[in-house]
């Protein structure tokens, strides 16, 4: 088949992480030895480049735990990659800020839990939320564009008006409100976090509200809790189609998701292949590559080059084959799996439940002749 | 109208590139990457201060093109690409 060009690259340079947000995009079971090393990475990054990748997303995990991040962004410049830096923000002094941005350092996504210090620290596990805001500062005073990003659920949405207003006195040019979407962690955790259909409808009001006053200030994305939807989400514009994720320990995954959600898919490392033949030639990049693979009712489906059958890691979380329609669309055999998950949370609504926080891996035992 | 005087610039964050694959120049930004053609091309090459005066000017020596006709076409593109918050006028 033939392959199209990427165009980002979203690294994934450590787990490690000094939050334990319940939605944490980290594998929820992992190996826990040989993240890559900067030269490693250097190598991954110059193939990309030469794939066509124009954007590189540093991500993790938190990044900022590598003392070499400098040095990656200063490779990826070098590469003439567009270099944006996802974070917790923790650790983000005025110094680093200043290393980050003397690297070339193009753009940093700040994620916040909530607006408030309380809240924002029961979810992310840590002290953290000043230690957010000082970062945000330190961003802004190195002369970095800021972007935030809040992971919304049901336990922070009815906050969406203040958490608005944080952006605004952050300066921020661009925010993510970004429904909480449920692999990994948030699967596990699914029944505290998802919001109730009039915490959804309040919302988006709100959002929708913010936007036009925003208007030319902020960009504002609101993403929906596709539970709520009746059509899937074109996950990443088509499996293979402009997106690549290189995780900690060189593994290359079409979607981030993918190695938790599609466990019988085999993923290839950069340790062993080339880029270049992993993203053309590999079966994991080809296996949902484009419409042929497509089951109906997408096979037949208008939409079906709109929405790509929506997303192969939540049919394969919720169906048992990732092959399958995304349930989430009322056209899928399977839409009734997610309308039990609706009904159930109707029937509890009021309650808070426990959630489950990320937790770090346990480290490898030493085991005497294994 | 934007007037002659206008300096205008690549918003903060974003940047211009040559698309190694295409050979084309390409405006980034965060999370997004727009695909610019070739007269945008060459005026946003030219956002770096100058005036749009100028900008035109040079454009019209260099393309040998009737400078009303090119004057719209480089404020159009330019209201489109601060409408997008990718220039700034100044």
């Amino acid at each position: 088949m033939n392959a199209p060009r990427p165009y980002a690259l979203l690294a994934e340079i450590t787990y490690r992480c000094p939050l334990h947000c319940p939605y944490c995009s980290n594998p929820t079971r992992m190996r826990n030895n040989g993240e890559l090393t900067t030269g490693e990475w250097g190598r991954v990054i110059r193939e990309a480049a030469g794939l066509g990748v124009l954007q590189i997303g540093f991500s993790g995990g938190e990044p900022l735990a590598r003392r070499d991040l400098a040095e990656l962004i200063h490779g990826a410049r070098e590469a003439r990659l567009y270099t944006n830096l996802v974070t917790s923000g923790v650790g983000l002094n005025a110094n680093r800020a200043r290393e980050l941005r003397d690297a070339g350092l193009d753009s940093v996504q700040l994620s916040f839990q909530s607006d408030h210090v309380d809240l924002a620290d029961e979810i992310a596990g840590a002290n953290a939320h000043q230690r957010k805001l000082d970062a945000a500062a330190n961003i802004r005073a190195a002369g970095i564009p800021l972007s935030l990003n809040f992971v919304i659920h049901r336990r922070n949405i009815d906050r969406l008006p203040q958490i608005i207003e944080l952006t605004e006195t952050l300066g921020a040019v661009r925010v993510e409100l970004a429904n909480v979407q449920f692999y990994g962690w948030a699967f596990l955790n699914r029944a505290a976090l998802l919001p109730t259909r009039e915490q959804v409808a309040r919302a988006r009001e709100v959002a929708n509200a913010a936007k036009t006053r925003l208007t030319g200030k902020i960009d504002i994305f609101y993403v929906l809790p596709d539970y709520y939807e009746t059509r899937p989400k074109p996950c990443l514009n088509g499996w293979g189609q402009r997106y690549l994720t290189v995780n900690p320990l060189g593994d290359v995954l079409p979607c981030p998701t993918a190695s938790s959600a599609i466990p019988n898919l085999r993923f290839e490392n950069v340790r062993e292949r080339p880029l270049d033949w992993i993203w053309r030639e590999s079966e994991s990049f080809n296996r949902f590559r484009g419409t042929e693979w497509m089951p109906e009712p997408c096979r037949s489906c208008p939409q079906k080059e709109i929405d790509f059958g929506g997303c192969r890691c939540q049919a394969a979380l919720l169906t048992g084959n990732a092959a399958n329609t995304d349930p989430v669309c009322t056209l899928s055999p399977n839409r009734a799996q997610v309308d039990a998950v609706l009904r159930d949370l109707d029937q509890s609504s009021g309650h808070t439940r426990e959630w489950t926080p990320r937790v770090n891996p346990r480290k490898a035992a030493i085991r005497p002749n294994a | 109208m934007i007037p002659d005087h206008t300096q205008p610039r690549l918003a903060d964050g974003v940047r211009l590139e040559i698309d190694g694959t295409t050979g084309k120049g390409v405006l980034l930004f965060p999370e997004g990457i727009i695909e610019l053609n070739e007269t945008a091309q060459e005026i946003v090459t030219r956002c770096d201060g100058r005036p749009l005066s100028e900008i035109v000017l040079g454009l019209a020596r260099e393309y040998d093109a009737d400078l009303e006709m090119l004057a719209a076409d480089v404020r159009e593109t330019l209201a489109d690409l601060q409408r997008r918050k990718l220039v700034k006028l100044a």
